[in-house]
């Protein structure tokens, strides 16, 4: 059982001036299970691998583990003190099978190769994963792979395990498995667990106490406080006055016949018949990790589904691609994946070249720029803007293209209020002004009323419409 | 026989090759290589892949120079060879070497240090991830109306970036997973050097040395 300190911790990045971590002081109980919450680029993963030895101390004896300055631990007895569990799950290991990554990882801690089978098979075991022993890591699912990188840690049998946001792309099954095993780790063996993540759901019979993050610095609430918290937190309410359901006079525009998507083995829309219609703004809701971006990617070609896909009565896969390419855009989850160029203007001016309209005069891009906040940085390179700033710069990128259908994949990730209402208003606006079909998949729902026409909701494997009859 | 042992060999006598200029010890080289590859049950696609890709870049490099006019058809005969000993040699290497077990020998046999070994095993593995990649920005550059080719400096410059951002993500991950630089390991796994191997390799230099000596004009 170890208990984590942080004292009085100040953490700013290289080269910034804003500190991320400001004087920070908080203690982790050991054996406890501790939630740590607050907003995206908040800090959390900073404090976490400043905790976990990946990112130097700025100062010695600001963490301490029972007592024990980290910085003071032997490097070789480090993994058996802390280990960490990503976010991403396929970039964390090493070897190409689940038993070749275990017995890595008992190398490095120099376990003597006679005792490993048994240690290896006791944390398959527990976590319930025996059967993918012998499989190739880069075969399985998000979820199994988180799955394996737990079995890790518990064979490695470190006190303290930290977890960065390591629900974000697994589904609610897999997750409430992990949670338990987790749990079970925290009462059965005295670990002290440490996780992060901002969607509280889920939480509120395990959670003692929560701990918020917040412009640098951390309150821990009180089990009352706590419990309130979980109460609040029920996924935001959805108000969307203007959705019904499709009626006959809407024209399809991407029709799936028995349209079904898999993920490796895995199921993860059923097939069924789905029609997207054209010039509404479509929301599509549903769980972590339930098959929405990877619906997305089918209906862009980059990824296989069931059945039949047809855009305006033709089968995608008899398009040319180039075409294809141009009528239908997807703006990426991750901002990064959607830049060419080096700079914001050289960005710009390539979707200005080859966007499907003339809308966007040099005047409307630089009054965008403007709205968005971003006519300071023109000159930037995309890479050193903040996560929030490129999120901005790639939606108007893509709305310059302006593709007949543009699928967006959570447009609002990241983003503060002040930058939400600003999106969504253009968003609105450009969609009215040009008649564009919209396809949304967003967790943030406020200030989507005004733009949102048709919600379709992901659950159970099946996409319906929602919504009265007109 | 040991990996280590294996690759030092196949380098070494690719290099003595390189050098010398004896068609007929070259025939036998590839002679022995196709048979060690049957042997080693590899498929016969691969093996057809094997000898045509060298056949078209051989065949070209020989019409080409008998074209210029100043080489004699017995240096043409050893440049045709030359090619093939080498992709038959790499092929024998490759389909009768697991990356892993090459992995560990280098590290505990040929005592390189583990960081290299384990980096370019990580890196290794995550050849499916970065197929993903190359597919995904093609298809936001096509988005954008760009095509991008495969000798677009675009598609290297978002690759490698991609890459430098997996490396650190690959680099925590070890670290997490107890790795230490240059730290002693156990092995779950030995990986043997015994007198056989080293038997296999002096015997093999010494018949590529009486080949060579031998078919000398």
């Amino acid at each position: 059982m170890a208990t984590v300190t942080v004292n009085s911790l100040t953490f700013t990045y290289p080269q910034r001036k804003r500190s991320v971590l400001d004087d920070l002081s908080v203690t982790f109980p050991g054996g406890k299970f501790s939630l740590l919450t607050g907003v995206s680029g908040g800090g959390k993963s900073t404090l976490l691998r400043l905790i976990a030895g990946l990112t130097p101390l700025p100062a010695p004896n600001t963490i301490t583990f029972n007592g024990e300055p980290l910085t003071e631990i032997a490097p070789e007895k480090r993994a058996a003190t802390v280990a960490m569990l990503f976010q991403e799950p396929s970039t964390q290991f090493t070897m190409d099978t689940v038993i070749n990554e275990l017995r890595f990882a008992l190398e490095n801690q120099r376990i003597n190769p006679a005792a490993m089978p048994a240690k290896i098979d006791a944390a398959l075991n527990f976590i319930g994963i025996m059967p993918l022993k012998e499989r190739s890591l880069m075969a399985l699912s998000g979820g199994e792979q988180q799955k394996v990188a737990l079995a890790i840690i518990v064979a490695m049998d470190s006190d303290v395990i930290l977890l960065d946001e390591p629900f974000a792309s697994i589904d609610p099954p897999t997750r409430l498995t992990l949670l338990q095993k987790l749990v079970a780790l925290c009462t059965q063996r005295g670990k002290t667990i440490i996780l992060a993540d901002h969607d509280l759901s889920g939480y509120a019979q395990w959670v003692d106490h929560l701990a918020v993050l917040d412009t640098g610095k951390l309150r821990l609430l009180s089990t009352e406080q706590t419990q309130r918290r979980f109460a609040a937190f029920t996924p935001e309410q959805l108000r969307l006055t203007h959705v019904t359901q499709p009626n006959g006079d809407l024209t399809v525009r991407l029709q799936g016949e028995h349209l079904g998507i898999a993920q490796g083995k895995r199921q993860l829309i059923q097939p069924q018949d789905l029609k997207l219609f054209a010039h509404q703004a479509t929301l599509i809701t549903g769980p972590n990790g339930s098959g929405k971006s990877t619906l997305f990617r089918a209906l862009v070609r980059l990824g296989k589904y069931q059945g039949n896909l047809t855009y305006a009565g033709t089968n995608i896969q008899k398009l040319s691609r180039k075409r294809y390419a141009r009528e239908v855009g997807l703006m990426f989850q991750s901002a990064t994946a959607q830049f060419l160029n080096v700079t914001v203007t050289e960005e710009l001016d390539l979707s200005r070249r080859f966007g499907n309209t003339d809308y966007f005069t040099a005047q409307r891009v630089q009054d965008l720029l403007t709205q968005l906040n971003l006519a300071d940085h023109a000159e930037q390179v995309i890479y050193s803007l903040s996560s929030g700033q490129q999120k901005k710069l790639q939606l108007l990128c893509m709305l310059i293209m302006a593709p007949d259908v543009l699928l967006l994949d959570e447009p609002l990730k990241g983003l503060d209020f002040a930058s939400i209402q600003v999106v969504m208003h253009i968003l609105t606006t450009v969609q009215r002004d040009l008649n564009l079909t919209l396809i949304m998949i967003s967790h943030q729902l406020s200030g989507l009323d005004e733009l949102i026409t048709l919600h379709l909701r992901l659950d159970q494997q099946h996409l319906t419409y929602e919504g009265a009859a007109k | 026989m040991n990996p280590s042992l294996k690759l030092g060999l196949i380098v070494f006598i690719a290099l003595e090759v390189s050098f010398a200029q004896v068609w007929t010890a070259n025939v036998a080289l590839i002679v022995v290589s196709l048979m060690l590859m049957l042997i080693n049950h590899v498929s016969f696609k691969r093996l057809l892949y094997l000898t045509l890709v060298p056949l078209f870049f051989s065949s070209t490099l020989v019409w080409s120079l008998s074209l210029r006019g100043s080489a004699s058809p017995h240096f043409l005969l050893v440049i045709f060879t030359r090619l093939f000993v080498y992709v038959y040699m790499g092929g024998l290497f490759t389909q009768t070497t697991e990356p892993l077990t090459l992995t560990r020998s280098l590290e505990q046999n040929a005592k390189l240090p583990s960081k290299f070994a384990y980096g370019f095993l990580a890196a290794f593995n995550l050849m499916p991830k970065i197929k993903t990649e190359v597919a995904t920005i093609k298809a936001a550059a096509m988005m954008r109306g760009q095509v991008l080719h495969f000798w677009s400096p675009q598609l290297y410059f978002k690759v490698i970036l991609a890459a430098m951002n997996w490396s650190d993500q690959l680099a925590a991950a070890m670290t997490s997973h107890g790795f230490i630089e240059g730290a002693p390991r156990t092995h779950a796994q030995t990986v043997p050097l015994v007198a056989r191997d080293w038997w296999l390799f002096g015997g093999s230099l010494l018949l590529v040395q009486v080949a060579l000596f031998c078919g000398l004009p």
